[in-house]
This record gives structure tokens, sequence and C-alpha cells, in this order.
């Protein structure tokens, strides 16, 4: 215990901290401008200068940790005569742009200014002057107002890990900017701007268009963009959304943002928004009124129905929808329609990992807590770059490596490249042999396994044929040093974080990868991750959107559970699963005749586009497509109903974690265009005379769904407050972890197949980018994130370059199978031989098109091929 | 297929030895930037960037260390670059004359490059040499004693 005086208050710490801490917890205000409590201590504005009894000299509060018997004081002459001349030394150079300066009204130095009385500057000199730059599309410099905090250089080098600013030159000249001088081409997350206590360095987005005094409200919710599920700020004033601003101290994120979630919010006010519901007549999509539009879809289904059986239906569920707007969903498509035909893009990676993972440890097998990731003592990174999927859990990652932890990253995973310890290499599809090599390695150089699930351990010793690190480089590229030093590194943790990537699933040998990894799970001591790229995919799945599963992630196989739907529901349920997301589109035409899709774009974001645009427009009787924007799904509809962004609607999102959190209504009051996803379902089937959906908010639905699921028994809306709830909730899993099951035929799963090709001798292999800055459907309607990136490219090594013929600029057709492309070659040093890396974000050169699917027998997850591929020069 | 190496075998020679002397990339980064200086003429974007990546260090990590210091040549420079001593004892001496000199004959403003590229001039603050002054050094020779004539003599011999 320690005790100390501030101002004569008695003030008692359990534990030894700064001054400026103990007097904060206190509510005694000390002024700062270098210190932020996201970033390392640095003592640099001596603005929190106090005096501490016994001291001859002003000590800075920010700094000095609190030691028993301090008597310590804020605001004595003496102190207030230091702070008004570090406000005088400040001012020397300060512009005092003030009238004209986005920050005024919530600038730290004008507020001090304020608070400590202006001075008459006593220097003659000119000040220091340096041009505003703008040679960035997000943020504007304005070198003359920086008072040299250094804030924003310790965000990017010690928190955000991308070193993309410094402070250049000495002395007066000293000024903060990115490598190039202009453009900040760095990861644009705006952390930086987030920690700037002055105006010199900000947003363009929302350059002289408010001062901050003028807005309505600022609304805490949720980021769209990611699994995540980063707390944000909106300020709103009007109808518009003005800005994201972080909260520190809040929610997953602890006020850190990524940029799509700081610069990509502009969607929601895209004039290309849907702005009345469209219907197909005479073969063109054209504008009509909630009343017909709702008739026609609800008239067509009924019609389906009677002809062809509601199995004769598809649904596909919305990963940027709410769990109450899933839960809707299924609902209207299991009690209402009478099919079990509904899936999702987590049929992609997510489910198959996460039904994976849970077979071995249980349910909630991958529920854990992003925060914790900087405590485990290691942390691998299978077949992802979460800095890039996942980019606030990717600085989890980073601040493990900054806290000396071990990081190995198997795979591709550039974001890491100065944060990881260890990179196993491997080729991409290879990843698998890497972690059984990693296994092997681990088995052989730990003494002893932890003892707690002797039959879990005998199916691991039992695993055969294990891959030596001789056959590891020699089938997946890794050299041999690498994975033995790797497992070194390894073999003595205590605890890890496995952060595992979806590609990881979406494969052939996907049992057998989630054997191993579950073994070195085990061996390791292991929390899981499964990077997740929607907001709400983990929630569309515990909300039932899948074929076989029931809202609460029960079988619908179970016929006590089905009974319990069936009593709320007021609907018989169909104990037959339905299909899964691909066979949806190879069925369209003939046992599949209707689709209904809720806020996906699956004649984008789905492998085999050509197929399965022709499904769409030519073999179904009927689409309804809910969105927000005329996708390439919504254009192919014959009803396309609006939809709310998510700024608009109350209701909530699941993130990775399994954690529950709440969207927060900010804009779209007055916004008559859309309706939020489950209204308009329930309006439909109100209609049609189907299912029973009296909801007058999301927070009905909560109720209905805490009724139907024993996972969310007893949850409440109102439960919801500051950081949500964490999975299980109020209810019981289906099965807790620590029940762990025997790994299931392991003998079999993990031997390898020696014929796999030798990876030396494969030819260039077309890799989807996933790129920091856009996701696909919605960053492609917001204009800041375009201005960062704006285009598609196919990037490579130069020397994968070199080999093809092709120069930094020029052209480069891509063909497969499946179609071709022409894309702009972009060179990057650094990137894995014969790689060639395409994204899946802009309308007319999604790379996705080009690749052809093969299914995954047991799970039908689409395994992507690029068959016949071919890359010429231009 | 190797990535093409921006600096010559003479300069990774005199890098591998740098490296080996320091314990991190951090601590081997000034010199290595004296090699990148010869290298490249002064250390523009391109010096800057080949040192990061010879080092594994972020390249805006050797930028913010670069400028800090003035001894590098943060600009272009001529054939050969004259440090002149301003400092007091210089100044006293008469270097200002003879910056009058490096003026009129071939046209040298301090930061400046003569037209044909022969020579740049960099004023110094104290060379070392004061009580031989005013001095001034050029490229890596020590030139002391100095006076309008004597100063021209000493730079014929640089072309
Ligand atoms: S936006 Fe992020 S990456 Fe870019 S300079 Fe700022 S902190 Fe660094
Ligand atoms: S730009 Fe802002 S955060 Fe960065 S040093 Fe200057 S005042 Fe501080
Ligand atoms: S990490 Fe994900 S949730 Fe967080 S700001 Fe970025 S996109 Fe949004
Ligand atoms: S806040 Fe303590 S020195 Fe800046
Ligand atoms: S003053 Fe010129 S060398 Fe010291």
């Amino acid at each position: 215990m320690i005790l100390i005086t501030i101002n004569g208050k008695k003030i008692e710490l359990d534990g030894p901290v700064t001054i400026f801490e103990a007097a904060r917890r206190n509510g005694i205000d000390i002024p700062s401008l270098c210190h932020h409590p996201a970033l390392e201590l640095w003592g640099g504005c001596r603005m929190c200068l106090v005096e501490i009894e016994k001291m001859p000299r002003l000590q800075t509060s920010c700094t000095v940790k609190a030691a028993d018997g301090m008597a310590v004081y804020t605001e004595t002459p003496r102190v207030v005569a230091a702070r008004k001349a570090m406000l005088e030394f400040l001012l020397i150079n300060h512009p005092l742009q003030c009238p004209t300066c986005d920050k005024a009204g919530e600038c730290a130095l004008q507020d001090l200014t304020v608070r400590y009385g202006a001075v008459a500057g006593r220097f003659e000199e000119g000040k220091r002057t340096f041009p505003e730059n703008v040679d960035d599309p997000v943020i504007v410099r304005n070198m003359e107002r920086c008072i040299m905090c250094t804030r924003c250089v310790r965000m990017c080098d010690g928190v955000q890990g991308a070193f993309a600013i410094g402070v250049v030159g000495r002395g007066a000249g000293s000024h903060v900017e990115p490598f190039s001088g202009g453009r900040y081409n760095c990861e644009y997350c705006g952390n930086c701007l987030n920690v700037c206590p002055v105006g010199a360095i900000m947003s363009r987005l929302h350059r002289y268009t408010y001062r901050p005094w003028q807005m309505d409200k600022t609304v805490k919710t949720i980021c769209s963009f990611c699994g995540v599920g980063c707390t944000i700020l909106l300020e709103v004033r009007g109808d518009a959304i003005q800005k994201v601003s972080p909260a520190f101290g809040k929610g997953v994120n602890n006020g850190l943002l990524c940029g799509r979630g700081m610069f990509g919010y502009g969607y929601a006010g895209s004039p290309e928004r849907l702005k009345t519901p469209l219907v197909r007549k005479d073969g063109k999509l054209v504008p009509a009124s909630w009343d017909e539009a709702l008739a026609l879809a609800a008239r067509r289904l009924l019609e389906v129905k009677a002809q062809h059986g509601g199995r004769a239906i598809a649904g596909i569920a919305g990963g940027r929808c709410t769990n109450e707007e899933n839960y809707a969903f299924q609902k209207f498509m299991r009690a209402g329609l009478g099919s079990n035909n509904i899936d999702s893009t987590a049929r992609l990676g997510l489910l198959h990992a996460q039904d994976l993972l849970e077979g071995i440890f249980g349910q909630g097998a991958a529920a854990n807590v992003i925060r914790g990731i900087p405590h485990s003592d290691a942390v691998l990174v299978v077949a992802c770059d979460p800095t890039r999927t996942n980019p606030v859990m990717g600085l989890q990652v980073r601040a493990a490596s900054k806290a000396g932890k071990k990081v190995v990253a198997i795979g591709h995973a550039p974001g890491l490249k100065r944060h990881m310890t260890h990179h196993l290499s491997a080729a991409f599809g290879h990843e698998g042999i890497a972690l059984a090599g990693l296994l092997r390695e681990l088995l052989r150089q730990k003494k002893a396994l932890p003892g707690e699930n002797p039959e879990f351990e005998a199916a691991i010793m039992g695993f055969s044929e294990l891959p030596s690190p001789e056959e590891v480089r020699r089938l997946a590229g890794v050299p041999e040093a690498a994975l033995t030093q790797a497992a070194e590194a390894l073999k003595d943790v205590s605890t890890s974080s496995i952060i595992a990537g979806r590609e990881l699933a979406a494969s052939m040998d996907a049992k057998r990868n989630f054997m191993l990894l579950a073994a070195i799970g085990y061996v390791l001591n292991s929390r899981f991750f499964l990077v997740s790229e929607h907001p709400n995919e983990q929630g569309l799945i515990d909300m039932g959107c899948t074929p076989d599963m029931l809202p609460g992630g029960r079988p619908l196989a179970l016929q006590t559970f089905r009974e319990r739907c069936e009593h709320e529901w007021g609907a018989r349920l169909d104990p037959e699963p339905g299909l899964t997301l691909m066979e949806m589109f190879e069925q369209a035409g003939g046992a599949i005749r209707a689709m209904y899709i809720m806020g996906e774009n699956p004649a984008f974001n789905l492998p085999g586009r050509k197929k399965i645009k022709e499904a769409l427009e030519k073999k179904l009787d009927f689409l309804v497509v809910q969105d927000i924007f005329l996708t390439e799904t919504a254009s192919l509809a014959d009803v396309v109903l609006p939809s709310k962004a998510w700024s608009e609607k109350e209701g909530t999102y699941t993130n990775l974690e399994k954690r529950i959190q709440k969207l927060a209504q900010a804009t779209g009051k007055n916004h008559e265009a859309g309706m939020e996803d489950w209204r308009i379902l329930a309006l439909i089937g109100r209609l049609a005379g189907l299912g029973n959906m009296p909801y007058a908010s999301a927070s009905d639905i909560i109720d209905e769904i805490a009724r139907v699921s024993p996972l969310h028994a007893g949850l409440r809306y109102e439960d919801l407050e500051e950081d949500g709830m964490m999975w299980p909730y109020k209810g019981k899993p289906l099965r807790m972890s620590g029940g762990m099951q025997p790994l299931p035929a392991a003998k079999a799963a993990a031997t390898l197949d020696r014929r796999e090709e030798d990876t030396g001798q494969t030819g260039p292999a077309l890799v989807i980018e996933k790129p920091l800055f856009h996701s696909g459907s919605l960053s492609r309607h917001s204009g800041a994130l375009l201005d960062i990136m704006g285009g598609p490219e196919a990037k490579m090594a130069p020397g994968t370059a070199a080999g093809l013929g092709i120069c930094e600029g020029g052209s480069v057709k891509i063909s497969t199978a499946e179609g071709e492309m022409v894309l702009k070659a972009k060179l990057e040093k650094g990137l894995p031989a014969g790689a060639i890396f395409a994204g899946n974000n802009f309308g007319d050169a999604g790379a996705l098109g080009l690749f052809g699917y093969e299914l995954e027998p047991g799970s039908k997850t689409p395994v992507p091929r690029a068959e016949g591929l071919e890359i010429t020069p231009l | 297929m190797t990535e093409p190496q921006p600096f010559s075998p003479k300069s990774v020679a005199l890098l591998e030895e740098i490296r080996k002397k320091y314990p991190t990339g951090r601590a081997a980064l000034m010199p290595a930037l004296y090699v990148a200086q010869e290298e490249f003429g002064w250390l523009r974007p391109e010096a800057l960037k080949a040192v990061a990546e010879f080092l594994g260090l972020p390249e805006m990590t050797v930028r913010s260390t670069a400028t800090f210091y003035s001894m590098y040549r943060h600009r272009k420079a001529g054939r050969n670059v004259i440090r002149l001593c301003t400092n007091v004892s210089c100044m006293v001496l008469g270097a200002g004359t003879l910056k009058g000199v490096l003026g009129n004959v071939y046209g040298l403003a301090p930061g400046g490059t003569s037209p044909d590229g022969r020579f740049s001039l960099e004023v110094a603050d104290c060379i070392g040499a004061c009580g031989k002054g005013p001095a001034m050094i050029v490229n890596d020779d020590l030139h002391t004693g100095l006076d309008a004539k004597k100063i021209l003599e000493v730079l014929e011999n640089y072309k």
C-alpha cells in the first residue's frame, strides 16, 4: 500500500503508478500534452510539472512514480509559472490559426492557453514556417501547428508498429512527416491523428465542414467492417456521419482503429445508396413503391412454394446484418417458407474451421479475448495475416512481439514482417505441412506433454508419418533451420495464442490441418482465434443461418430442440438439413427455383462466378435481394429491397471472440428509403401469411432469441451496455471446453500425402490478396478508401515479374479456365516468389472471378482453384 | 530470381564489415549511412531505402536519424565538397573573405553547388583546427592557414 497526498488530499494506491495516474484516478486534473494513456511514457512537454515536498525541482508527474509518503502539489504558483513558461515557448512558434483550424474547440494547446492565461510573447524572431501539406488523400499535415509532443510517432512506431512517420530534421526545423515527405503510403489507421493534441495532422474527410461544438451528437457503436468489432464513436451532424472518433479505454480495441474503421464510413452516406425498392419489368429493374415490391415478393414466393414446395427456395444470410436480422431470416426461411436451405459466406471457411475446432474442444473453442493475446508467451499465426483481415487483432500480435513474446507465422503474413520472431514461409495451401512438421519437432524437442488428457495425448503420439524438417522443406518450401528454431522457441511456453485463417479450412486437407492445429494447441496450451471477415459472421452462425443448425448452435437433428422452435414459431420444421451455399447455385433451376438473399453479394464474393451469375440470372424463377447498394447480385434480382446501413439501425453484432455488442442508431431517422432487414422480412411474412414476426424493435427479437436459444437464455438487450457480453452469455453451451474429444481418425488424417507436389517446381500461383483498405462490396462506395487505394492491381515480387517478362505498371493478362482479366502490375519486394496477388475488391476486376472451386466433401466448403492459369504481359 | 542489389560490391563489403561490428542494425546505422553517401553522392531517398533494406530497419527510422545530423549530405553535391569553417576563430582570421572568393571565382554559395558541378560548399561550425585558421575540409583533406590566394591554389588540385 502506498500512501500519498495530492493537494492535501489523502490517496491510497495499491500498486506503483505515476503521480499523473494517481491524480487522474482521484479526479485531480493535471494538464498534459505529450502523455497519452495508449502510448509509452515520454516526459517531453513538461506541462505536467508538479511540486513534490522535499524535492528541490519540479517533477514531471507523467513519468515519476508515486512513492510512499509523497506530498504532491499540482497548482502552486511555482508550478503555474513553469507551465506558463512552457506555453510561452510553445506559442513562440505556433501560428495561432485557431479561427480557421479544425481542431479549435478540442485542442489541448488552446485549452491550456485559456486555462493559464495568454502570455505576451517576448521573442522577436520570426515563426518557423512549413507549408501545409495536402499531398495525401486523407491526411493533411500542418507542421507549423506541431508542438513536437511525438505522440503520433510513438503511436505509429510503438503501437501501430508501422514505422511510417518520424521526426525529420533537428531543432527548430524538426517536423513530423512520412518517408516520402508527401503521401503517407502507410497503413492509414488514423491512430496518429487520433492522438495529436493539436491540429497538426488531421483527417481531410471532414476538413472545414464543421466546428467541434456544432456536432449534434456522438453515438457509441460498433465498426461495420470486420469481425473484431471495434467500438467507435460516430460524430453526427444533421443526419450525416461527420467523422469516426476513437473511444480510448473502451471496447475490444481500446480506442485503436484501422483504416477501414477510421476512414471507411463514407459508404453510409453514398449517393449510390438504393433509394427505393426496384422491381423487374420487361427485363429491367425499375423503381417501385414499397407496397408494390413487398406484395410482389410475397406473391411470387408463395407461388414457388405452392408449385415446388418450400425446399425449392434457398436463402443466403448476411454477415453485415445484425443478429436480430439473421435470426429473423432463418425463421422466415424455416418456419415461413418451410426451407432449411440457409447458408452464408461463413461457408467459405469460418464455419468449417469452427466445426472442426469445436468438434475437438467443444463449443466456444474459439471464444477468447483478443486483448489477452499479448499476455500469452507466444503467438502462432497460421495461414492468415491478421494485420490485414482483422487489423486491430493484428495490433495485439504486434503488441505481443513488442513485449518480447515469440511470434511465429506460418505462411504469408507481410504485416508481421517486422514483428515475427520466426517465419515458416510455407507455400500457399501448404501451411498444413508446416504444421505437421512443427508438431513433429515439438514432440521431439519437448520433454513431456502436459498430461491433462491422456487419451488426447495418446492420439497425438499416434500421429504417424509426421514429416521431417527436410521433407517440410521439400514439400512446403520451409527452410529446415526455421522449423527447428521455431519449435525450439515454442517448446517451453506456458501459454500461447493461435490465430488461424479460413484458408486452412477451405482446403481438401482441412480435417488434417485442424487435427494438427488442435494437437499443437494442446501441446502449447493455446487459446484459439479464427479470423473473421465480416462484422457478424459469427453471429449469423449462432443465429442458425446454416442448413443444419438452429439458433444457439443446436443441431436441427435434435428433436427436442426442433420442438422448442416449433412451439415458439408456431410451425412445423423440416427435419432434413438443407443445401449448403455452393449447392444452392449448383442446383438452381433444378431443385432450387427461387432465392432470397439478404445483404450478401454472391455474384461477386464466391468462386465459380460465371456459373453463379448464370444461375441467378437465368435459372431461377424468382430472386429477391435486400441490400443497401445495387450490387452485382442485386442487379440480377426480380425484386430489390433497400435496407438500412449499420449506422441507421439498432441491433447486435457478435464478433470473432463471440462477444455480443450493441449497435446504436446514429443516422437515418429521416431516411425513408431503407428499412431494417428484419422489418422487411416481417412485412413480407405478414403479407404472405407466413411466419409470425410481431416485432416492433430489435430488442423484441432479442427477447425471442433468448427464449429460443439455450445459449442466449435470459439475455436482454439492456444488458449489453459498455463492452457487450462474452460467450456463453447467460446461457448454456452445448458442450463446454475441457470435455475434449479424442481426435477421431487422427492417425489417418495426419498422414501426409507424399505425392503432394514439390513446391520448388510449381509455376506461378494466383493468390487472392486481402488488402487492408478494402473489404469488397461496401468499401467500393467509400470515397476515402478509394482515394487510398483506387483500383485493382496484380502484385508480385520483382524476381517473379522478371521471370514472366512483366514490368512495373505494365498490363498483365491473367487468364484461367473461368475467365480473364487485365490488371496493372505492381512490383513489391519481399513477396513470395512465383505468387501473383490480385484482390477481389473492385467491381469489374474481382479476381475471385478467375477461380473455380471444388467442394470439400464433408463440409461442402468450396476450395478455390485457378485451373489453367496463364499470365502474359501485354 | 534474386532482387537487384543497390550497392556496389565494394560498398557491400564495407557494409558487411560494419554490420559485424555492431550488435544491432540500429547501432550500425550511422557508419552505414556514410557508405551509402559515398555510393549515392548524397543521402537521397534511394540511398536511405538501400540502407534500410540492408540493415533491416524501417525506412522512416533511417530518414529520421539521418536528417538529425548535419554532417551527412542531404542535398545533391558536386564532385568535391568543401566544408569551410565560419565559426568564431576562423571568422576572425578571415573566413568571411574566403566565402566571398569562392562566390566570385566558382559561383559558390553556402549550401550550393557550382554550375559546372565541380564544387559544393557547406559552411561548417568549427572543424577543430582553430589554431591554424581559417580552415576548410575538402572531401577528406584538411587545409589550414588559408588566405584568398592559397585557397585557390589548393582547390586547383580538385577537378
Ligand atoms: S495513419 Fe497509422 S500507419 Fe499511417 S502514419 Fe498514422 S499511425 Fe502510422
Ligand atoms: S503532429 Fe501532433 S502528435 Fe505529432 S508531434 Fe506534432 S503535435 Fe504531436
Ligand atoms: S479492425 Fe475491424 S472492427 Fe476494428 S476498425 Fe478495423 S475493420 Fe473495424
Ligand atoms: S505530459 Fe508529462 S511531460 Fe508531457
Ligand atoms: S573555428 Fe574554424 S576550425 Fe574551429
